[in-house]
C-alpha cells in the first residue's frame, strides 16, 4: 500500500488522540489571546452600557450543561457587566428546567465575586436589592406572555423560594416595561419565541447569545434589528469578556477575575487548526490517489 | 364523536389563541389570561405525569423483555428515583431546609451538588464528542470535487480561521470577511428558506385548524 492509500485508511482513533491533545495542551499551556469585539458583540456591549439607570438587565439562561462551556462564560460576563454599571438584574429559565442550576450558578458566583472586593453596604450586590433569579417555569408562553403583564403572575415566588411581591427588586422590575433589554443565551430557537412574543407584543429590546454553530440562523435577525447584539459561540463570549474586563480597568477594578472564555480560545485556535490540517492532507491524499488510479 | 370533539376544541381554541394576539379587547384579554395562566399550566402539570408513566412503562418493558441494552433501563429508572426523592425531600442546596438529609459528613448529594458534579461534567462530555467526530468527518468526507464543494471548502476555512484571533494576526481583515459571509449572502439565502417555512408552517396551521389535517389525532389519514 502506497503512502497516500495509508494515509487515507488511517485509523480514525489517530484522529481522536490528535484532537484531544490539540484541545488539552492549549488548555494546560495557554498561549496569550487578546480577542478583538466584532460590531454585534460590540453593539450589545454598548447597548447595555448606556441604558438608563432605572432600566434593568433580563437574562434568559435557556442552555443546558451540553453548551455550558461555550454559553455560560457569556452569562458570567454580563452580569459582571450589569453589576459593575448597578444595573438591577432578573434572571430566568424559560427553555428547560435543566438549564436552572446553571442560572443558580452564575448568579451565585458573580455575586461572590463582586462582594469580596465591597467594603460597605451600598457597594454590595444583595439578592433580592439587585438581582434576582426566578427560577424556571412553563409553558414557555405562558411566561413569555405573563411577564408583559406582571412578572411577580408569572414567578409568585422565586428560586429560593422568597416570595417575589415582597422583595426590594420587585418595584424597580414589574414588567417589560422596566427592562432595558433581556438577552436570551440559548443552544435553540428560544431567542426567536422572545422575538415572537415578548418583543413583538410588548416591544422588549432583544439581545442573544447563542452556539456558534447555531450563529448564522440568528444572523437576519439582527440584520433586522430585532436582536441589538450577539455573542456567536466561544468567539463571542471572549469578545465580551475583553470589553468588561476593559470597562473595569479603566474603572479602577482591575480584579483579575477568571475569564473562561478567553482561557479556551487557545484550545479553540488549536483545534481548528488541526480540523483545516485534516483537510488539507485529506484532500490532497484523495488527489494523488484518483490521478494514479485514473 | 370520538375525532369531532378534539377538532371542534382545535377549531375553537385555535382561532380563539390567534384572535387574542391581535385584539387588544379587555374581554378577549382577560379570558387569554385564564387560558393561559390557568389552563394551559393545568393541562401542562397533567403532561407531566404523562411524561413520567410512559418513561417508567417504556423502560419496565424493556426490562422485563430484556430487550437490547435492557440494564440500562435499571440506571434510567433508579436515577429517575433518586432524583425525585432527593429533588421532593432533600432540598436544593445546603441552605434550603429539608426532610431527608442530603449530606454524610463533607460528601452532600441535595439537588445542586448533584447538577454540578453529574449533570453539567456528563452533559459537557457527551457535546464535547462532537469535536472528534468533526473531526474524523471532515478528514473523510470534506473534498473538493467540485465547484460547489470547493466554495463551501473555502468558505468553511474563511469561517474557522475568522472564529479565532489567530485569524487575524495571519491576515487583519479575515474576521471582517468572515462576519461579511454571515451577514451577507448567509442572510440572504436564510431569509428565503424563513419565509418559505413561514408560508408552510401557516398553510399547515391552517389545515390542522380545519380538520384537514388531522394526521396529530392518530392513526393518521383524513
Amino acid at each position: 500500500m502506497r503512502f497516500w492509500d495509508k494515509l487515507l485508511a488511517v485509523d480514525r482513533r489517530w484522529i481522536y488522540v490528535v484532537v484531544w491533545l490539540v484541545v488539552m495542551l492549549p488548555l494546560l499551556f495557554p498561549f496569550a489571546i487578546r480577542p478583538v469585539a466584532m460590531p454585534p458583540v460590540e453593539q450589545l456591549f454598548n447597548y447595555i452600557d448606556t441604558m438608563p439607570e432605572d432600566k434593568a438587565l433580563l437574562i434568559s439562561v435557556d442552555y443546558t450543561p451540553d453548551t455550558e462551556p461555550e454559553l455560560h462564560p457569556m452569562t458570567l460576563a454580563l452580569l459582571r457587566h450589569a453589576f459593575a454599571n448597578r444595573t438591577k438584574v432578573g434572571v430566568l429559565c424559560v427553555g428547560s428546567v435543566m438549564s436552572v442550576g446553571l442560572g443558580v450558578n452564575a448568579v451565585e458566583s458573580v455575586t461572590e465575586e463582586f462582594n469580596q472586593h465591597a467594603t460597605t453596604n451600598a457597594d454590595s450586590i444583595i439578592y433580592g436589592r439587585d438581582v434576582v433569579f426566578w427560577g424556571w417555569s412553563t409553558p414557555f408562553v405562558t411566561v413569555l406572555l405573563g411577564m408583559g403583564e406582571k412578572i411577580s403572575n408569572v414567578f409568585p415566588v422565586d428560586y429560593y423560594g422568597n416570595t417575589t411581591e415582597e422583595m426590594e427588586i420587585t418595584p424597580h422590575i414589574r414588567n417589560y416595561d422596566d427592562a432595558g433589554i433581556l438577552v436570551c443565551l440559548a443552544a435553540s430557537s428560544i431567542p426567536l419565541s422572545w422575538i415572537t412574543y415578548a418583543q413583538v407584543q410588548f416591544g422588549l429590546p432583544l439581545g442573544c447569545g447563542i452556539t456558534a454553530v447555531s450563529a448564522a440562523d440568528f444572523y437576519i435577525y439582527l440584520n433586522s434589528g430585532q436582536f441589538t447584539g450577539m455573542l456567536a459561540g466561544m468567539k463571542g463570549a471572549a469578545e465580551y469578556e475583553e470589553l468588561v474586563e476593559q470597562k473595569m480597568v479603566a474603572e479602577g477594578k482591575d480584579w483579575g477575575l477568571r475569564r473562561r472564555a478567553t482561557e479556551a480560545m487557545s484550545s479553540q485556535t488549536a483545534a481548528h487548526l488541526a480540523i483545516m490540517l485534516f483537510i488539507i492532507v485529506g484532500n490532497v491524499a484523495f488527489f494523488a490517489t484518483r490521478r494514479r488510479k485514473q | 364523536m370520538k375525532k369531532r370533539i378534539p377538532l371542534l376544541i382545535v377549531l375553537v381554541l385555535g382561532i380563539f389563541g390567534a384572535t387574542a394576539f391581535v385584539v387588544p379587547h379587555p374581554v378577549v384579554r382577560n379570558v387569554d389570561e385564564v387560558m393561559r395562566n390557568d389552563i394551559i399550566r393545568i393541562i401542562t402539570a397533567f403532561s407531566i405525569v404523562l411524561g413520567i408513566g410512559s418513561i417508567i412503562r417504556h423502560h419496565v418493558i424493556k426490562i422485563q423483555r430484556k430487550a437490547e441494552h435492557w440494564p440500562f433501563s435499571w440506571v434510567t429508572l433508579i436515577s429517575l428515583a433518586v432524583s425525585a426523592i432527593i429533588g421532593l425531600f432533600g432540598g436544593l442546596d445546603p441552605g434550603t431546609r429539608a426532610w431527608l438529609p442530603t449530606s454524610i459528613g463533607g460528601f452532600s448529594f441535595h439537588m445542586q451538588s448533584i447538577y454540578v458534579n453529574m449533570i453539567i461534567p456528563l452533559g459537557a462530555t457527551m457535546f464535547s464528542l462532537l469535536a472528534f467526530f468533526m473531526a474524523s468527518a471532515a478528514y473523510r468526507a470534506f473534498r473538493a470535487r467540485n465547484l460547489e464543494a470547493t466554495l463551501l471548502l473555502l468558505a468553511a476555512f474563511v469561517m474557522m480561521l475568522g472564529a479565532v484571533p489567530l485569524g487575524r494576526m495571519l491576515i487583519p481583515r479575515l474576521p471582517d470577511f468572515a462576519e461579511w459571509i454571515l451577514t451577507v449572502p448567509n442572510t440572504a439565502a436564510k431569509r428565503g428558506i424563513t419565509f418559505g417555512v413561514g408560508l408552510g408552517m401557516f398553510a399547515t396551521s391552517l389545515k390542522i385548524l380545519l380538520g384537514i389535517e388531522r394526521g396529530w389525532l392518530g392513526g393518521g389519514g383524513s
